[in-house]
């Protein structure tokens, strides 16, 4: 991707290039009128993409094939309309039916594939010992095993958790937290890629490497 | 100075020098070496070589904005090359809004890979869906339900490409790349459903969900962030920008682990009476 010659493509350029700015100038200054604006705009026009796509997908999907004469399609349409009742009050419990139907689909849907990759593979993988390998292999085979039966204990509430349940339910508290922190680092991770992307892009505009 | 003060130093501060010091690589590449991970190399092998016919369909889907391209977006560009190179078909599918600039975006890091193909034949973008988990699986049960016609308005039937092209038994293979979880639905929907080849290329974020699922088999491979996609470029032998990136990441981990490590210095000797 080469540096646009455009006058457009420029002038795009360098405005996202000042809204970066100004939205970093919360951060790295404090909360200001600038940071403000370029906030209120990017709400602004994301919800007004996120309006145009949607309703363009209503008509691509819905809206074109009825006027084509899939009659069928009438049915998704109203619907879909059912729900805007919500915003009436005396009418709210008409929404409740598309809603309704909308969770039924949702979860009949959901549990058609769920068992077999979430908790049947999952279990099978973390269960089956290595078959070959070294000494790190089996030590990570331990590890998760004994991790899953303790973190497990330690959501068993029908019991107190002393006694024999003690240790272990403690254990398992240690390894939940050690899989909250890996979760977070994670999420650390991926925010400090997006700041390198901005990094690159502020150098970028600038022409102090190539785009 | 106590060193109990710097539990208290200024968030500011840290900002700023994060913010310099992750432009510095990028001026003066430090050049940190990059070893392969098993779910990287499983995801390459799976879209090269022996593991892709020549002319079987592949959907390739959008699941992220323009704020994760830095994340998403290299891993795609070099599956893209690599199923091109070995002859592949693509479908572009889009379960995020801003779907057309990574489509136009894609044009242009893989510029010489679609200049050598012709849209409608060799790929075809059908543009944005909505509806989660919902639509992955109608999507499987009949492609053109939920794309009548294309991003561009064409009739589904009226491109050369997708002749034939029906449901789930026509795709060879999904790469489903997202900040979300719609690589859990088509492995829900699709995988686990039907049997269909399924990778990930995620964020860094969804390492902890994504890992699991490729080492159960549910994925044949998984792209983590911009690390998985210096990886991938590696393997097919063209440096880009995740690779370019990669100095500044790991600069910004290790600050953030000294910024970890100078914190808790000053909240154990503020424990110890440091601020006295």
């Amino acid at each position: 991707m080469a540096y646009p010659t455009a006058t457009l493509d420029v002038i795009g350029l360098w405005v996202g290039w000042f809204l970066m700015l100004m939205i970093y100038s919360y951060p790295l200054y404090k909360e200001n009128v600038s940071y403000r604006f370029a906030e209120h705009l990017f709400i602004g026009i994301t919800l007004a993409i996120t309006a145009i796509t949607n309703f363009s997908n209503i008509m691509r999907m819905c809206i074109t094939p009825l006027m084509q004469g899939q009659i069928l399609m009438i049915v998704p349409l109203i619907l879909g309309l059912m729900i805007f009742t919500m915003l009436i009050p005396e009418y709210r419990w008409v929404s409740r039916y598309p809603i309704a139907l909308m969770v039924g689909a949702g979860f009949g849907l959901g549990i058609r594939g769920t068992i077999k990759p979430n908790l049947q593979d999952a279990i099978i993988d973390t269960i089956t010992a290595p078959t070959g390998g070294g000494l790190i292999d089996w030590f990570n085979y331990l590890w998760v095993a004994v991790g899953l039966v303790c973190s497990i204990l330690y959501f068993m509430l029908t019991f107190e958790h002393s006694g024999a349940l003690k240790t272990p339910t403690r254990i398992g508290r240690l390894f939940l937290m050690i899989a909250l922190g890996g979760y977070f680092g994670n999420t650390v991770l991926f925010r400090f890629t997006m700041l390198t992307g901005r990094a690159q892009f502020f150098l970028q505009v600038l022409k102090l490497i190539p785009m | 100075m106590s060193l109990a003060k710097l539990a208290d130093i200024d968030r500011r501060v840290f900002y700023w020098i994060l913010f310099i010091a992750l432009m510095v690589p990028f001026l003066s590449p430090i050049g940190f070496p990059i070893t392969l991970s098993p779910n990287t190399q499983d995801l390459y092998d799976g879209v090269t070589g022996d593991e892709v016919e020549e002319g079987e369909v592949w959907i390739l889907n959008f699941g992220y904005g323009v704020s994760a391209w830095s994340e998403c977006h290299p891993s795609v560009t070099v599956c893209t090359k690599a199923l091109f190179r070995e002859g592949a078909k693509i479908i572009i599918t889009g379960t995020h809004y801003d779907v057309e600039l990574t489509y136009n975006k894609l044009q242009d890091t893989c510029r010489a890979d679609f200049d050598n193909k012709v849209y409608g034949v060799d790929y075809v973008f059908l543009g944005y869906m909505t509806g989660g988990e919902s639509v992955v699986a109608q999507l499987g049960s009949d492609i053109a339900s939920v794309y009548p016609q294309d991003h561009f308005g064409t009739p589904y039937d009226e491109i050369p490409m997708l002749e034939g092209i029906v449901d789930n038994a026509d795709i060879a293979g999904v790469l489903s790349s997202d900040t979300g979880d719609y690589g859990g639905h088509f492995m829900t929907q699709w995988q686990s459903a039907y049997g269909t080849k399924l990778a990930e290329i995620g964020i860094a974020m969804n390492a902890s969900t994504d890992l699991p699922r490729w080492q159960a088999g549910n994925f044949f491979g998984v792209s983590v962030g911009s690390r998985g996609g210096a990886e991938l470029e590696q393997l097919i032998g063209e440096l880009g920008e995740a690779t370019t990136a990669m100095d500044s990441i790991s600069v910004s981990h290790l600050l953030l682990i000294l910024a970890i490590i100078v914190g808790n210095i000053g909240v154990i000797t503020e424990k110890l009476g440091g601020n006295k």
